[in-house]
C-alpha cells in the first residue's frame, strides 16, 4: 500500500498547510507570550514543526505495520506509545540541535527551552496521536472498501461459477468420451458399466451441487476426483496410474467445492491425451505453518507437442478462486519441466 | 468376394472393443489392426494398405486430420468423435460421414454400409478429405505445428522452431531448426494460416518467423536482408521491410 498523504498531490498540500500553520501559530506563542527574540520564535517555530512535518510522514510505516498485524490490543498499544516515545526523543534532540545551532543566542535559548519543556513534550504527544488517529482512521477505511470490494468480486465470481460449472469443469469431451465407453461396456462387460454410470452420476452429483461459495472439506473433494480419474481410467486402462500421498490431516481443511477438479482434468489432457506411455498422476498433501499444501505432478510425453489451445485457462480459474476464497495466503505455483509438470497450491487450513 | 479390410484407430480401450463388437455381425469385414495414437495408425496403413479407417479425431502425438494429411493414399475413411464442434460444422459442411460418440447401431451399420459402398470406387472427389482438413484448420485458427513425413516416420514441428518459409514452385519448402521439408502448399495458405504474431511475409517468396530474425542489412538499393539466429539470410523486399519495421518499432 502507499503512502496516504504521499499519494495524494492535494494531500501533500493540505499536510504542509497544516504544518505551516502550526509553526506560525508556535512562533507567535513563543515571541508574542513568552516573549523571545523573533530569531528564537522564528528558528524555533519553523524547525521544530518541519521536523514534526516529516517524522510525521514516516511514522506511517510503523504505525501501519502495528495495526495490521494481528496482535493483541494491548501489545498494540506498547508498541504505538514506543514509536511514539522514540519519535518525541528524536524530534526534541533534533529540534533542540537545529536551532542551537542557527540562532546567536544560545544561551537565552538554552533557557527557554528548559522552562517549556514540559509544554513542548505535550505538544509533542498531542500531535502524535492526532497523527496516529488520522493513520488508523485511513487504515480502517481502505480496509473496509477492500473488504467490500472482494466480496462483491466473490459474489460476482459464485454466480458466474455456477454457469460456468457445467460448461467447463465437466468438459463434454470427458462426459461424451465416458458415455461411449459406458455404450460399449454394456456389451462386453455389464457389470463394469453399472459400476462406471454409478461413479459417473456421483462425480455429476457433487459437481452440480458444489457451489463456489459453499466450502467442503479436502476429503470429499478427493472422493469427487477419485471418481473423475477412475473414469478416465476405464477410458485408458492401463495407461494411467493413480497415486496418493495424502496426510490424514489435512482431509478436514476446508475449500470451495471443485477447486481442484482443474488441476486433475489439465494433468489427464495434457498427460493421457498426449502421451502414448503410461502417465502417473500424483497427489500429495500436507500441512506446512499451518498452511496446506497440495501438490499435483503428471509425467509428461517429452516428445510431445503441446498444442491444445485454451491450456492455462483452467489454472488462472483455479488461482482467482483460490485468492478469492483464501485472500492473499494462497498460492499456486506451476512448475514445468521436460517429463513432469507440477501444480503446487498453498492455502490457509481452515478446519470444518 | 474378398475381405473389406478394416483397421481401427481410437485410443480408448472401450471405444475400440464397441467398434469391433458392432463389426462382428458384418461378415467379409476382417479388423486387419488396432492403434491407439496417431503415428501407429501412419505406419500400419502404409504397411498394412486396409481398405477402411475408423479414424478418432482427438488422440495423442498425432490428430485424426494430421494423419491424414501426411497419408499419400488414403482408404476410406470413418470419422468418430465424442464432442468437437469444429470438426462436427467441417463433416456437414463438406457432406463427410461421420459417428457421433455414443452412436447407435442402426447408424453404426448405415455409416459403414455407405463406406463400404465407395470401396473401389472413384466415386468419392479426392480432394473431399483435403478440403475437410482445411476447413478445420481454417475454423480452429491459426496452425500451432506442422506436420510432415519423413522417411518412414512423422515429424511434428512446432512453430517456434521454423526459421523460415520459402516458395518453391508449386509447393513451400519449411526451414526448422534440424532440417527443412516440401509441403504441397502454396504460400498464401501459410500466410492465411500462421499466426501474424510470428510470422510475416518479408518477401513474395519468403516468410520468415519474427523471433528468429538478429539483425536486418542493407543490400541493394531498396533491398535488405533478414539475418536469422542460424546465420541464414532472407531477401525481404521494399513492403517486407516496411512491415517489419512497424511490428518491430524501429
Amino acid at each position: 500500500m502507499t503512502h496516504p498523504i504521499l499519494e495524494n498531490r492535494s494531500r501533500v498540500l493540505i499536510w504542509c498547510l497544516a504544518w505551516v500553520i502550526l509553526a506560525a501559530g508556535q512562533a507567535s506563542v513563543i515571541h508574542f507570550v513568552y516573549g523571545s527574540t523573533t530569531d528564537i520564535a522564528v528558528a524555533d517555530g519553523i524547525i521544530s514543526m518541519l521536523l514534526y512535518g516529516l517524522l510525521g510522514i514516516t511514522i506511517w510505516f510503523p504505525v501501519r505495520y502495528m495495526l495490521r498485524s494481528n496482535n493483541k490490543v494491548l501489545s498494540t498499544i506498547m508498541n504505538v506509545i514506543l514509536t511514539g516515545a522514540v519519535t518525541i526523543v528524536l524530534w526534541l534532540f533534533i529540534t533542540r540541535a537545529l536551532v542551537r545551532a542557527l540562532v546567536p543566542e544560545k544561551e537565552d535559548y538554552d533557557l527557554f527551552w528548559h522552562t517549556v519543556l514540559v509544554f513542548r513534550v505535550a505538544a509533542g504527544v498531542l500531535i502524535f496521536f492526532v497523527v496516529t488517529l488520522i493513520y488508523y482512521l485511513y487504515l480502517s477505511a481502505t480496509q473496509l472498501a477492500e473488504k467490500a470490494s472482494r466480496q462483491a468480486q466473490l459474489e460476482a465470481l459464485v454466480r458466474e461459477g455456477e454457469l460456468k460449472m457445467l460448461r467447463a469443469q465437466i468438459n463434454p469431451h470427458f462426459l461424451f468420451n465416458s458415455l461411449n465407453s459406458m455404450s460399449s461396456l454394456t456389451l462386453t462387460d455389464p457389470m463394469k458399466a453399472r459400476e462406471m454410470i454409478l461413479k459417473l452420476s456421483d462425480f455429476m452429483r457433487y459437481s452440480l451441487s458444489s457451489r463456489t461459495d459453499q466450502p467442503v472439506t479436502l476429503q470429499s473433494e478427493m472422493e469427487s476426483l477419485r471418481l473423475y480419474l477412475e473414469i478416465e481410467k476405464v477410458r485408458f486402462g492401463e495407461r494411467l496410474i493413480i497415486e496418493e500421498d495424502i496426510q490424514p490431516e489435512c482431509l478436514t481443511a476446508l475449500l470451495p467445492g471443485m477447486l481442484l477438479q482443474p488441476l486433475y482434468e489439465n494433468a489427464v489432457k495434457h498427460g493421457v491425451y498426449e502421451s502414448t506411455e503410461k502417465v502417473v498422476i500424483r497427489t500429495s498433501a500436507h500441512k506446512e505453518d499451518g498452511l496446506v499444501v497440495i501438490s499435483v505432478t503428471n509425467n509428461i510425453d517429452p516428445e510431445s507437442v503441446v498444442t491444445r489451445k485454451g491450456a492455462g485457462i483452467g489454472l488462472v480459474n483455479v488461482r482467482s478462486r483460490l485468492e478469492l476464497f483464501f485472500g492473499e495466503k494462497a498460492d499456486l505455483t506451476v512448475t514445468r519441466k521436460d517429463d513432469s509438470f507440477n501444480v503446487m497450491i498453498k492455502f490457509p487450513y481452515r478446519k470444518s | 468376394m474378398k475381405n473389406i479390410r478394416v483397421l481401427i484407430i481410437e485410443d480408448e480401450t472401450p471405444a475400440r472393443e464397441l467398434i469391433k463388437y458392432m463389426l462382428k455381425d458384418h461378415p467379409g469385414i476382417e479388423v486387419i489392426g488396432e492403434c491407439a495414437d496417431g503415428f501407429c495408425g501412419a505406419r500400419e496403413i502404409k504397411e498394412k494398405r486396409p481398405d477402411l479407417i475408423f479414424l478418432d479425431i482427438q488422440m495423442p502425438k498425432l490428430t485424426g486430420f494430421e494423419l491424414l494429411e501426411v497419408l499419400d493414399e488414403k482408404p476410406e475413411v470413418i470419422f468418430t468423435t465424442a464432442f468437437d464442434q469444429y470438426a462436427i460444422r467441417a463433416f456437414e459442411l463438406n457432406a463427410v460421414d461421420y459417428l457421433l460418440k455414443p452412436y447407435s447401431k442402426e447408424r453404426f451399420d448405415s455409416a459403414l454400409a455407405k463406406a463400404v459402398s465407395r470401396i473401389g470406387k472413384e466415386t468419392q472427389e479426392p480432394d473431399k478429405v483435403e478440403k475437410l482438413v482445411t476447413a478445420v484448420t481454417e475454423a480452429e485458427g491459426y496452425l500451432t505445428r506442422i506436420v510432415f513425413r519423413k522417411g518412414a516416420g512423422i515429424k511434428i514441428i512446432p512453430l517456434n522452431l521454423i526459421s523460415y518459409l520459402a516458395s518453391e514452385d508449386d509447393y513451400v519448402m519449411i526451414y526448422y531448426s534440424e532440417g527443412k521439408a516440401l509441403k504441397p502448399k502454396t504460400m498464401k495458405y501459410y500466410e492465411d494460416h500462421l499466426p501474424p504474431s510470428l510470422f510475416m511475409r518479408v518477401h513474395r517468396s519468403y516468410m520468415v518467423n519474427i523471433e528468429q530474425i538478429t539483425r536486418l542489412e542493407p543490400y541493394s538499393k531498396d533491398n535488405y536482408v533478414a539475418v536469422l539466429k542460424s546465420g541464414e539470410k532472407i531477401p525481404v523486399s521494399r513492403t517486407g521491410y516496411k512491415m517489419l519495421r512497424e511490428k518491430l518499432n524501429f
